[in-house]
């Protein structure tokens, strides 16, 4: 058997660059699929990881979402917020409020989304993940107090704004206590554009008594989806309304997610397969060139004795050395472009993206090229085998 | 003993039918030394093709040792080949990849025989036909007559009672050439069958018989 390995070695050797070029094949190809499918996870994991933390909240909203669209209904009252308290299983509710209004900085005005809440709730939901940059986050007593987001900070307006400086928020004045960093993407459109004010600020500022979101803890992650339910009843009742409220638990957002991740990564190793089919088509050229380059020298084994399955045992034996020495550096390759890759996804998104490389996606892919090389290989090595040994012998 | 009887091959050359070989009755007897001659195209070859069993007659039959070979399958004629038969080419028909020492071993490795033992009977095979200072060497690395001589060591690698020749001299000057009869005499002496095509009359005149081949025909 050791015999048989070094004769393949040696017929491989002999044909040094072509066979590099196979091996190079099988290289990208296989790297390939385990790079795409190590930062899938790796994207998947970061995204539902951040979804998980937030596991106990329910995210309860005036209006209807179909598709991938919100189209909001109106406003909650006080008396909804009232009611929710009466639910079984709830920790704690926020309401929070948001329009957007004219702000005024040096004379220049933007129409911007302010947000209002409660400060507890928002700097769990919001400080904590995103961080700031400057200042400090709102107290409950801060009524002329402000924390911007990035791009209400920088892009605005013709001057950046800092800690202490004064916004005029529709016609009233407010002092900029803190400045967020800038957000991630999954954060990005919550902060980045948004003036966050105390929940009794924005009623005033906005002038109205109207909820525009309210967010929902539960005591137990199990019970989420009933309590959802129930909430959207009791609001739905107090408007007399089918659909006017919409709870959303994180466990329903991950698994919307999970089915998102599903099609990306169904689409990743399309395009990966594609390039392993590829691989696999130059396998089999190699092969069946080596098998007629070498039609004679089978021809003579042929005559000194060795078998057809002799024969055919030489030449898959060759062919998966090749795809197993692909298979291995592509997985080595595809770590590394897997780590490169999800280092540049976290740079690009500003979520912390790393890559997860399974150890099945790793034994997957070496089977993968294995399997790939025998059955590419099958066909030119069956082809050498079923030779007759005077022809062959007399070629070339 | 190797007998072939009404032994007929015909090839196809694309529209045109070429008959190789024509009702060929010969007896060779275990032992013998036999010289077969005649011009290109006489049937020279294709006949010890059918005697070595790497070619099918398409009437009548080859028997060695009783044994009809157009009866057997593939696989056991692969293992005719391998066991009872030598074949020498005019080609040398060397593996060019490897050396002289694993060339004369691959027969024995198709045998499936350990790589010591194996090793072991190649380099006695070696020894035997004087290439001892050869064993390393690649057949690019070797004059026409080693290799040829290194083709008769594999040719013998598993102890063959029949040593069949194409030409074996064809291919190298005259001083080589009858370094190899020197060798094929050996061999004859030890009580194998040889069987040896040729056309030259030298060479022939050490066998000790004779047959003469023309269109497809053995003549008396």
């Amino acid at each position: 058997m050791i015999d048989k390995f070094l004769m393949a070695y040696r017929s491989i050797r002999e044909r040094r660059a072509r066979s590099i070029l196979t091996v190079l094949g099988i290289v990208v190809g296989i790297a390939a699929i385990v790079s795409l499918m190590s930062v899938g996870y790796g994207m998947e994991e970061a995204i539902t990881g951040e979804l998980t933390a937030m596991a106990d909240l329910i995210s309860v909203m005036p209006g209807k979402i179909t598709g991938a669209t919100y189209v909001e209904l109106g406003g909650f009252t006080d008396r909804d917020v009232k009611d929710l308290q009466r639910i079984g299983g709830i920790k704690d509710i926020s309401a929070m409020t948001y329009d957007a209004v004219e702000v005024e900085y040096r004379n220049k005005r933007a129409p911007i989304f302010v947000f209002g809440g409660d400060t507890k709730e928002l700097e769990g939901f919001y400080v904590e993940p995103v961080g700031l940059k400057e200042g400090r986050w709102l107290r409950e007593n801060d009524y002329k107090g402000c924390v911007i987001g990035d791009r209400v900070a920088n892009d605005f307006f013709d001057e950046v704004i800092q800690v202490n400086d004064k916004l005029i928020i529709n016609g009233e004045k407010f002092i900029v206590v803190g400045v967020f960093e800038k957000a991630s993407t999954l954060y990005a459109a919550d902060v980045d554009p948004h003036i966050f004010l105390t929940l009794r600020a924005s009623k005033e500022v906005l002038q109205t008594d109207e909820v525009k979101y309210i967010m929902v803890r539960v005591y137990d992650i199990d019970e989420a989806e009933e309590i959802a339910e129930e909430i959207m009843e009791v609001i739905n009742d107090n408007h007399g309304l089918d659909d006017f409220a919409t709870a959303m638990t994180m466990g329903s957002m991950i698994e919307l997610m999970g089915d998102i991740f599903n099609i990306i990564r169904g689409v990743l190793v399309g395009i990966a397969a594609i390039a392993l089919i590829v691989a696999s088509i130059g396998i089999m050229n190699t092969m069946l060139m080596s098998v007629m380059e070498r039609t004679h020298e089978i021809g003579v084994m042929k005559a000194i004795g060795a078998k057809s399955r002799d024969v055919l045992s030489l030449f898959l034996l060759e062919s998966s050395m090749v795809s197993l020495v692909g298979g291995v550096l592509g997985c080595g390759l595809g770590v590394i472009v897997a780590k490169g890759l999800s280092f540049v996804a976290s740079m690009a998104s500003g979520l912390e993206i790393e890559a997860i490389v399974k150890p099945e996606v790793i034994l997957g892919g070496i089977a993968v090229a294995m399997i790939v090389g025998v059955l590419s290989g099958f066909y030119p090595a069956r082809k050498a085998s079923k030779m007759s040994p005077v022809e062959a012998v007399r070629y070339g | 003993m190797i007998r072939t009887e009404n032994l007929t091959k015909v090839y196809r050359m694309g529209e045109v039918e070429v008959q190789a070989l024509r009702d060929v009755n010969l007896e060779i007897q275990d032992g013998e030394f036999i010289a077969i001659i005649g011009p290109s195209g006489s049937g020279k070859s294709t006949l010890l093709n059918m005697i070595g069993c790497l070619d099918k007659p398409t009437s009548g039959a080859v028997l060695i040792d009783d044994i009809n070979t157009g009866k057997l399958s593939e696989n056991e004629l692969a293992e005719i080949r391998r066991e009872k038969i030598g074949f020498i080419f005019q080609q040398f028909n060397l593996i060019h990849t490897l050396n002289a020492l694993e060339n004369v071993a691959l027969p024995i490795f198709f045998a499936g025989v350990r790589r010591e033992k194996r090793l072991k009977r190649a380099e006695e095979q070696l020894v035997k036909v004087g290439l001892e200072d050869r064993i390393y060497h690649k057949p690019s690395e070797m004059s026409g007559g080693e290799q040829q001589r290194v083709a008769i060591a594999r040719a013998l690698s598993n102890d063959p009672e029949i040593v069949i020749g194409d030409e074996p001299t064809g291919n190298v000057d005259t001083e080589a050439g009858n370094a190899i009869m020197d060798i094929l005499e050996g061999l004859n002496r030890e009580g194998r069958t040889i069987i040896v095509v040729t056309h030259d009359a030298d060479i022939a005149a050490r066998a000790g018989r004779t047959k003469r081949m023309r269109d497809g025909k053995v003549l008396d």
